[in-house]
């Protein structure tokens, strides 16, 4: 392959897969533009020219075929990929939809709009979610915007009619300051009290806020024989956002409370969607009095659509469907595809912008 | 073509589209800032309704929040029912903003990926610019479920039929990144068990040390250890059935016996082993020294500008950026000392295989960096380790020549040993599996008991018992201060500013006011400590200059926030946070009220000067 042949081979490549292939050549290689990544690949395979031209084939070779337009098939005359697996080239059936016609902007917006006021009634998962609590500790892993807030709330409502203390956290000061606002509408003022390093506002309301920390240092203290709070009527412990689990620096924070919190407190796990829930539910089980429960689901209550907007200010759908192509991420729109390359061949290196 | 589309073309094409209100993530407060500032020669204006609308909102939230009155931003989000949301301001500004959106009276927020979790409002659609996100110094590539968050505020239940979530190109997007975060499935997570002095303290405060191992066994660490344990014993399982035709046979472990045979036998034939030029370590450390690793190098210190292997002797070179910035090319083998440290550096591929403004930036890190740094640990391959001479002498006594199984263990060696190799493997993988969390543990025992927190039967101390109190990061500093008394004389102002410059870790430049001189030589002391304390507790920046901010704050109780954010270039939001942050710390130190109370006072009093203003409003 000659310089020549390399560089238009390059150019033709996505810039995601240039990316790949600069990892470990190239530092900061995701700061480039498409035009300056490839200057930077091309100075680079100098240095071991086979060695980069045999990773450049089998990141090709890997890559999914592009939707092929159905056209009479003339195997024979195509020249094979160099290590391109011939199976990959095998119709799919998933690959169907990709061979529908791609939808309108008009048909992608189809639908938009407020929907008439409904009266308010339960999901089955979060009735499932409550009633579970009776038996023992649950976990939740739903979508964002789902309605999370909604199973704590009620949650704690059952444990004080039942005079238990509640303790609701969040990662985050500034969430717990809007729960605070939002739960104290909820069951009144003097029903909810947030607890910081230095204040302590209604400390002896039932429901009280407070960060992660703030209760695993109560956990402690408590340990160490400095009863503090009322732990011993404790009923209910929720953790909000409790994804943070996997947090690098704070995660630790959510293992030592839970692993700490009194065994007649109930645990209420309130997570986003996070590929292994049932991990977590499983180690609770292992480690706590009652078995935990797993509520999940994966489908969002308001359905998400998702649209490529050109700086131009052209806006289209980014899929080729309505909705979005779960298990696709190639079933792009032929136009928003069309223009997102041309967008990386235009955007030039800093400093030579047009 | 812009590489990016201009927020006030963003807004009207949205509004035009019906598809506000939106939340815009930017790449950067900066970002969320230029795009408010480019409405304000825009003639996008609200309607008169809208407008007074907002001024209703934002009046109550005021009342709550008087800090936020006189806010530079009102009026023009007033104008443009569009707002910024991002860490540089103050809580209380977003939680105004955040009402704005809640009563649907904003078009569009600015807010950067950062905050997407702590952004708790939804939104009819949402915007995004980015692929990646900058986390603690380098940027990553979002991960699923992060585009699934973001994504995900997109569309509000009850006000929405559906959510929108549109990608508009800025020049380091990579799609592919998005199209899988969309359309996937979010990763498992993983657990991130730190091992802290304030937990072993306190662990040890509540149970003895032999019901330690149990509860780390309790924790999901060990359960997703027990997981991977649980794999290799599969696979041992599987292994062990492959054993099976390799059972005993003339000798019991017939393997071991043909490997010594075999290896004295080979040695034998060869009079002299072949002698590899280049010690184990020289090559296990090689394979470290990549461009930007910092090195010793004899008793200065350096950054590795490449690697090659020089053209005779193939021998491992380096060349190397030394202090005081000289480049030299040296054998790998004068490298002294390999640091865990890898500074960024763009290479190029000429001398000196960086580019120029590297080396600048490479000097600077080099001389701002501590005295001490923590060494990488490299494993070194054993040798083959020679078969001693006696089992030479011995090749009479082998039966294997004349076994009558010998032709079975030569035929089946091969594949045998390999099988047994990968049992050890197995074997060893599964037991560090079980114990690495107690190991860890006890290495922080080692660290307590050696500074006197804990006894040799790891009992608490005297001072074990107040410093478990200490639960915040870099805790072994704080309590080390307290035991050398450094804090005593001390005024509420300097404590605070000392615990602030140890609280604060974000290294963005800055104008700050000056420190006191009894300020300066307390910081002194204190990094002195940190350094010495290295390597057992990452020391913290102990900035000067933000130890300034709050001595200033503390120290003068006239001076109002407008005052103290015109002494420094600090953000209003950063501001808040790092005294919020020394707020947290003071009051750890006041917990110790019962054996130290002078110092708990002192913070008791300090904390009082801090919360004033701005710094009263939330709990
Ligand atoms: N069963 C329901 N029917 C209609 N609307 C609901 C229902 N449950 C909750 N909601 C509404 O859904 C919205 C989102 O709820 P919520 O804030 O609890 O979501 P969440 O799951 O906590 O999301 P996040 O991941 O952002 O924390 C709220 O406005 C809430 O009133
Ligand atoms: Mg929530």
């Amino acid at each position: 392959m000659t310089t020549q042949e390399l560089e238009q081979l390059l150019a033709q490549q996505p810039i995601a897969l240039l990316h790949r292939l600069a990892r470990g050549r190239v530092q900061r290689h995701f700061r480039a533009g498409k035009r300056r990544l490839i200057e930077i690949l091309l100075r680079h395979s100098a240095e071991n020219r086979a060695g980069f031209e045999s990773d450049l084939m089998i990141l090709i070779g890997e890559r999914p075929p592009l939707p092929i337009p159905p056209a009479p098939q003339a195997p024979a005359a195509r020249k094979p990929k160099p290590s391109t697996p011939q199976h990959r080239a095998i119709h799919r059936p998933a690959e169907q939809d990709s061979h529908e016609p791609a939808i309108t902007l008009s048909s992608w917006l189809d639908g938009l709009g407020v929907p008439p006021p409904k009266p308010f009634v339960t999901d089955a998962w979060q009735e499932d979610a409550i009633a579970k609590l009776r038996e023992g500790d649950v976990v939740v892993s739903v979508p964002t915007g789902s309605g999370k807030t909604y199973v704590a709330v009620e949650a704690a409502r059952r444990a004080i009619a039942e005079n238990r203390t509640v303790i609701y956290t969040s990662p985050l000061k500034a969430l717990s300051n809007t729960k605070y606002t939002e739960f104290s509408k909820i069951f009144g003022a003097d029903q909810v009290g947030i607890l910081t390093g230095d204040r302590r506002d209604n400390g002896q309301a039932p429901l009280l806020i407070m960060t992660t920390e703030i209760l695993r240092n109560l956990l402690y203290d408590a340990g160490g024989g400095e009863i503090d709070i009322r732990l011993d009527t404790l009923g209910l412990v929720i953790l909000d956002e409790s994804q943070y689990i996997a947090d690098p620096e704070r995660g630790v924070v959510w293992e030592e409370t839970i692993i700490f919190c009194p065994g007649q407190a109930r645990l209420l796990l309130l997570s986003a969607s996070i590929g292994n829930p049932h991990d977590i539910a499983e180690w609770l089980t292992s480690i706590r009095p009652t078995p935990c429960h797993l509520v999940r689901h994966s489908t969002r209550t308001v359905p998400l659509r998702a649209g490529y907007l050109h700086p131009n200010g052209k806006l289209m759908p980014l899929f080729r469907t309505v909705g979005i192509p779960h298990g696709h991420p190639s079933h792009l729109h032929p136009e928003a595809k069309r223009l997102f390359t041309q967008y990386e061949d235009e955007t030039l290196p800093t400093g030579r912008r047009r | 073509m812009p590489p990016s589309i201009h927020p006030v073309d963003l807004i009207l094409a949205l509004r035009d589209k019906h598809l506000t209100p939106a939340i815009v993530f930017l790449t950067s407060r900066r970002a969320c800032d230029e795009a408010m500032q480019a409405f304000d020669h825009s003639q996008v204006l609200l309607p008169p309704i809208r407008q007074q609308a907002i001024a209703a909102v934002l009046e109550k939230v005021i009342v709550q929040y008087p800090s936020i009155a006189e806010h530079p931003l009102i009026p023009t989000v007033q104008r443009i029912g569009v707002a910024a949301h991002h860490a540089g301001h103050l809580p209380s500004w977003k939680i105004a903003v955040e009402e704005l959106m809640r009563h649907g009276c904003l078009d569009a927020v600015f807010a950067t990926t950062t905050l997407a979790a702590g952004v708790d409002f939804p939104a009819r659609t949402v915007i995004i610019t980015q692929s990646s996100i900058r986390k603690s110094r380098d940027f990553t590539d979002l991960t699923i479920g992060e585009v699934q968050q973001i994504a995900g505020r997109a569309g509000r239940r009850g006000k929405d039929l559906v959510g929108f979530a549109i990608v508009t190109p800025s020049p380091y997007i990579d799609l592919n990144v998005l199209t899988k975060g969309f359309t996937g499935h979010p990763e498992a997570i993983n657990s991130q068990f730190l091992i802290s002095y304030p937990m072993v303290l306190n662990l040890l405060k509540a149970h003895p040390l032999d019901q330690i191992q149990p509860i780390l066994a309790k924790s999901f660490a060990q359960f997703q250890l027990n997981q991977r344990a649980e794999v290799l014993e599969r696979k041992l399982d599987g292994l062990r059935e492959q054993m099976e035709p390799f059972g005993p046979r003339v000798c019991t472990d017939w393997i071991t016996e043909w490997q010594t045979f075999d290896q004295v036998r080979r040695q034998k034939s060869h009079r002299a082993p072949a002698r590899k030029h280049e010690p184990p370590e020289i090559t296990a450390r090689f394979h470290f020294l990549t461009p930007g690793r910092v090195v010793g190098i004899g008793r200065s210190r350096g950054v590795v500008l490449r690697q090659y292997r020089s053209k005779g002797q193939k021998s491992p070179m380096i060349t190397a950026l030394r202090q005081g910035g000289g480049i030299t090319e040296s054998p790998a083998s004068t490298v002294t000392e390999v640091s865990d440290r890898v500074l960024d550096c763009v290479d190029a591929p000429v001398y000196p295989w960086c580019t120029p403004e590297s080396v600048e930036e490479l000097l600077r890190h080099l001389e701002e960096l501590p005295g001490r740094l923590p060494e990488l640990p490299i494993l070194i391959p054993k040798e083959d380790e020679p078969i001693p001479d006696a089992i030479v002498q011995t090749l009479g006594d082998f039966a294997c020549p004349t076994c009558p199984s010998r032709s079975a263990c030569q035929r089946d060696y091969p594949h045998a040993s390999k099988l047994r190799q990968e049992q050890q493997r197995h074997l060893k993988s599964i037991q560090a599996l079980r114990t690495s969390l107690w190991h860890r543990f006890q290495g922080k025992i080692d660290v307590l008991q050696e500074f006197g927190y804990l006894t040799p039967t790891a009992h608490l101390t005297d001072d074990g018992e107040w410093a478990r109190l200490i639960r915040i990061d870099h805790s072994l500093l704080i309590t080390e201060l307290i035991r050398a008394e450094a804090f005593n004389g001390a005024d509420p102002a300097m404590l605070a500013a000392v615990m602030s410059s140890i609280a604060h870790d974000d290294d963005r430049p800055g104008a700050f006011p000056r420190v006191s001189s009894g300020l300066g030589s307390l910081l002194g002391q204190v990094r002195k400590l940190a350094l010495s304390l290295s390597p057992h507790e990452d020391p913290p920046l102990l900035r000067a200059d933000i130890a300034a901010v709050t001595e200033r704050w503390i120290g003068d109780p006239s001076l109002t926030w407008i005052g103290l954010c015109k002494s420094t270039t600090m953000a209003e939001g950063d501001i808040y946070r790092l005294l919020a942050r020394t707020l947290e710390f003071l009051s750890q130190l006041h917990t110790l009220k019962a054996t130290h109370p002078g110092l708990a006072d002192t913070a008791s009093r300090a904390i009082a000067n801090l919360r004033r203003g701005v710094l009263e409003e939330l709990p």
